[in-house]
């Protein structure tokens, strides 16, 4: 992804991106507009929060209408998966043999649920110590 | 990934640019005759190709679009009221010829090309239906997904299958070829096909095979109509050619031609269908966008692959809105099924080079003796044994031909 989006401006902090209550819903699944991208934050099988780019870079449709399913969002258009990690790790619609999908990956972000809020951090490395 | 500037060229297609100047080689739908029924003096705007125009009947009595005047700020589907219409002074003249249920119109320069021989023009008015509806955002998005057989197996899949009895005048509710297998069980449990793509005197001609169980093949045939349009299959008795029209950049409508090679078409009960889905004057779908197409988890977990009901027209828009008014190229990884994007998008740049080089001999269907004998397209679903999928592609499509009540020959 030589040309994935950049954010804007690299936070050196923990910005709270949405309440907790945004993934109250039976469907984890929550658009978000974070570092100047649009953004799509989930909560996966396993618990754990993703918040990674809104549009398949396959063709670009819309993953805030993905599928929830397989600790992952999947992209409705043609089966595109996706982890927290913004990782593509099928693409069910290519031939057996294919092995693009490695090579295809999201923008991605650190993020946390901390005191009712998301949080989220725009660095590289190690994230820096959460406030409070 | 393609550059910006590609990008640009091949998605916009105002009075100024190069995929406008392709487009205006062609004949574009403008309207549906529906729209015009019943009235012997129609005023009816017509916003196409980034101009502002109204279609009316000339001094002869022929159908013609001339252009009115339009402030700047005005909605792309604007529709102003008959008493509200100011034609332009000296503006352009274009013709109109109306051809089973749409009024096609030619914005270009010197003689308009001639009409291929297609079925949906061949066929009686019995045997076609004519329909339409709005989708806000760019033409050549809405043309990709039309040749992309590998998302009928997503976008369109069904968590559970319809009694094929059900399935009248609606897209993938039949059953496939000569089996009791309903299409939509082929689409799900044969997501991977092989895909086809020739070149041929009217566009691509792409072959979607699906490698079945016990040796048998899976062959869809569907077309690329140059420049905008496609022809598909929709059941066995119907197919569907469907151009994807620019209102403007960020706008287009589907203009769909449903061609019956059997018993007439059940007009009303097609249009009543359609209607109860769109507004009108605009032909607007009641779901999208600013209601989020209805779309419901719930539906997504247990029915359908959207979440967005079972109107499959409904799958595509949303696919294709979805993407923003013009989709961002320079972010797209097309794969191996993307395979007839990436083919017509060359046969579209071939295409503008050839108009900005005055070679237009070299855009499919001008030549005016060749064109009215271009016929068919080969359209259809086919279930064969693997090594035989051609023949039987072919067969089943002649079969078809010969059984018609109309001059179905090819």
């Amino acid at each position: 992804m030589s040309q994935s989006p950049q954010p804007e401006t690299e936070t050196v902090s923990w910005v709270k991106i949405a309440s907790a209550d945004a993934l109250k819903a039976p469907r984890p699944v929550a658009p978000v507009t974070a570092f100047g991208l649009k953004l799509v934050l989930f909560r996966d099988e396993e618990g754990e929060l993703g918040l990674i780019g809104r549009y398949c870079p396959h063709r670009g449709a819309d993953l805030c209408y993905g599928r929830h399913e397989n600790n992952g969002i999947r992209c409705p258009f043609h089966g595109w998966h996706f982890d927290r990690t913004g990782q593509c790790t099928e693409q069910p619609a290519e031939p057996e043999d294919s092995t693009m999908y490695k090579a295809i990956k999201l923008p991605s972000f650190s993020v946390v649920e901390h005191e009712g809020d998301i949080l989220a951090w725009a660095g590289d490395g190690t994230p820096p110590p959460l406030a409070g | 990934m393609i550059t910006q500037k590609l990008n640009d060229q091949i998605t916009r297609i105002g009075p100024d640019t190069s995929a406008g100047a392709v487009h205006r080689h062609y004949w574009q739908p403008a309207a549906l005759t529906d729209e015009i029924a019943g009235q012997d003096a129609p005023m009816l705007p017509v916003n196409l190709l980034g101009e502002r125009l109204v279609m009316l009947r000339d001094d002869t009595g022929a159908l013609v679009l001339k252009t009115r005047e339009a402030s700047a700020d005005e909605a792309p589907t604007h529709h102003p009221a008959r008493e509200d219409i100011r034609l332009v002074e000296g503006g352009a003249t274009y013709p109109v010829v109306e051809k089973n249920g749409i009024c096609f119109a030619y914005m270009g320069p010197g003689e308009p090309p001639a009409f291929p021989n297609f079925d949906c023009f061949r066929a009686p008015d019995s045997h076609v239906f004519a329909f339409k509806g709005l989708w806000e955002c760019n033409w050549l998005q809405a043309l990709e997904i039309g040749i992309d057989p590998g998302h009928a197996s997503f976008l369109h899949r069904f968590l559970q299958d319809e009694d094929p009895e059900d399935s009248y005048g609606k897209q993938f509710r039949d059953k496939a070829a000569n089996t009791d297998m309903p299409m939509t069980q082929v689409l799900r449990e044969y997501p991977r096909p092989d895909i086809e793509v020739d070149e041929t005197a009217f566009g691509l001609k792409i072959t979607a095979l699906r490698h079945m169980e016990n040796d048998l093949t899976h062959v869809r045939v569907t077309n690329q109509i140059f420049p905008s349009a496609i022809c598909i299959p929709m059941s066995r008795e119907m197919i569907i050619t469907q151009w994807h029209v620019p209102v403007d950049d960020e706008n287009c409508y589907w203009y769909t031609m449903f061609t019956s090679f059997d018993k007439p078409v059940n007009k009303e009960l097609m249009r009543e269908q359609r209607l109860k889905e769109h507004s009108l004057p605009d032909y607007a779908p009641l779901k999208n966008r600013s209601n989020h197409y209805h779309y419901n988890p719930e539906e997504q977990k247990s029915l359908t692959y959207t979440g967005m009901g079972m109107d499959i027209n409904v799958h595509d828009q949303w696919a294709v809105e979805s993407m923003g008014a013009i989709q961002d190229r320079t972010r797209e990884h097309l794969g191996r099924g993307d395979a007839a994007i990436v083919r017509y998008r060359l046969m579209l740049r071939k295409a503008i080079k050839a108009v900005e080089t005055g070679k237009l001999e070299r855009l499919p269907m001008q030549d005016r003796q060749e064109t009215p004998q271009i016929v068919g397209p080969l359209s259809n679903d086919a279930i064969a044994d693997s090594d035989d999928w051609l023949a039987a592609s072919v067969s089943a499509d002649m079969e078809r031909r010969r059984a018609a009540p109309w001059d179905a020959t090819v």
